[in-house]
């Protein structure tokens, strides 16, 4: 690599880092805005809560629409549960982070993307 | 990746409507027609598919599948032998012991949420990876975890409805309540009709039944004593080609086909 290739990546990595803390601080927001939106400003998450079809059948049809196609894909990011459900990225990242809050999805950051599951092993 | 095969759970609010002899007879003409096909006895309440195939032990059960402990493979059994067709009919079976109905019946939601996490494997696992054209599961009548966790599981419901008030009622209710929350394509099935010997009387059921439940009628099945009188002992559209509900389920499978395509 060329002294001047070297110096043309550094801006460049430099913005994908920006990005990065950009998508974190956003979905930290999500998390509190849906937090406040149910009144839950003051609670922790809850203890993880089986995603069984009883629970399913239960939530409110928004969340179970998000929670649904989850159980489907096995493991989904924000934009690929959108994809599915045909509502924006951001209202799921809203109804993914909540189903996280309730203990019903676990959530895994793989460099820029954040994966939300069903946990089915450690809930034996 | 594209998935062309289709999961079917056949289901009914009440008990005795005829789901098994609909699930078995539709999963025969299904192969009839040239489709591979695995039958599932997800009834672990009243296990039925082993009587009915006279098989009397099996290495693996479903509830091992379902338990974890062996692979979807393990779990199913090849009848190709028994019809003399190039399309394969496999059966997954429901261990009908006393204990193994007594441990199902106790499984916690845990249980049933990874159960219901190895039923959605299986789009993958025996759809895609083992080319079946359908799965057709059999379950427990109303709202029981295992059956609620095929429905969920399932791209098509049929739903096995008499014309008994009670039942009538409870299917309406479910179809409300169920199957419209998970947003599941439902389709009717009345069986034992009495008045669906004339064509001026089967019009008037069907138009009374898509009222009351404002879904598509897949079938109108009449009251067939020679059914009754098999008394489960063979398949009866294998046996009887010529009979009118072999031809019933010929008009089902063709609207299932289509509707798939």
């Amino acid at each position: 690599m060329t002294k001047q290739e070297a110096l043309g990546k550094k801006p460049t990595q430099m913005l994908k880092k920006i990005r990065e803390n950009l998508e974190k601080l956003n979905e930290k927001l999500e998390i509190i805005i849906e937090m406040q939106k149910h009144g839950r400003g003051d609670v922790q998450p809850l203890p993880e809560a089986p995603l069984d079809v009883m629970t399913l059948l239960s939530m409110p049809d928004h969340l179970r629409k998000t929670a649904m196609t989850v159980c489907r894909l096995g493991r989904a990011t924000a934009e690929e549960v959108a994809q599915q459900t045909r509502r924006a990225r951001a209202v799921e990242s809203g109804y993914l982070n909540q189903l996280v809050i309730m203990g019903h999805l676990k959530k895994e950051r793989k460099g820029r993307k954040a994966y939300f599951y069903v946990d089915k092993e450690d809930q034996g | 990746m594209i998935i062309l095969g289709e999961i079917i759970a056949v289901h009914s609010y009440k008990g005795g409507t005829g789901k098994t002899i609909l699930s078995v007879n539709l999963a025969a003409t299904l192969v009839k027609h040239g489709k591979n096909v695995c039958l599932m006895d997800l009834d672990f309440r009243a296990p039925s598919l082993s009587t009915i195939f006279k098989i009397e032990k099996a290495e693996y059960w479903l509830n091992d599948y379902l338990n974890g402990t062996c692979e979807i493979d393990k779990a199913i059994i090849d009848l190709r032998d028994r019809f003399n067709n190039e399309s394969k009919l496999f059966v997954g079976l429901a261990n009908p012991a006393t204990e193994a109905i007594r441990e199902m019946s106790a499984k916690d939601r845990k249980w049933e949420m990874r159960a219901l996490g190895r039923l959605l494997a299986l789009r993958h696992s025996l759809l895609n990876d083992k080319d079946f054209d359908y799965l057709i599961f059999d379950t427990s009548p109303g709202l029981q975890y295992s059956s609620i966790n095929a429905i969920v599981t399932a791209d098509l419901v049929i739903v096995v409805t008499t014309l008994d008030r009670s039942d009538v009622e409870g299917t309406r209710r479910m179809l409300r309540e169920l199957y419209d929350l998970f947003e599941k394509k439902t389709e009717i099935t009345v069986n034992k009709v009495l008045c669906a010997s004339t064509k001026s009387g089967k019009d008037e059921v069907q138009t009374k039944i898509k009222e009351i439940y404002q879904a598509p009628v897949l079938g109108m099945i009449p009251c067939f004593c020679e059914v009754s009188m098999a008394e489960g002992a063979f398949i009866f559209t294998q046996e009887k080609p010529d009979h009118p509900l072999t031809k019933i389920l010929d008009e089902i499978v063709k609207k299932i086909e289509n509707n798939k395509a």
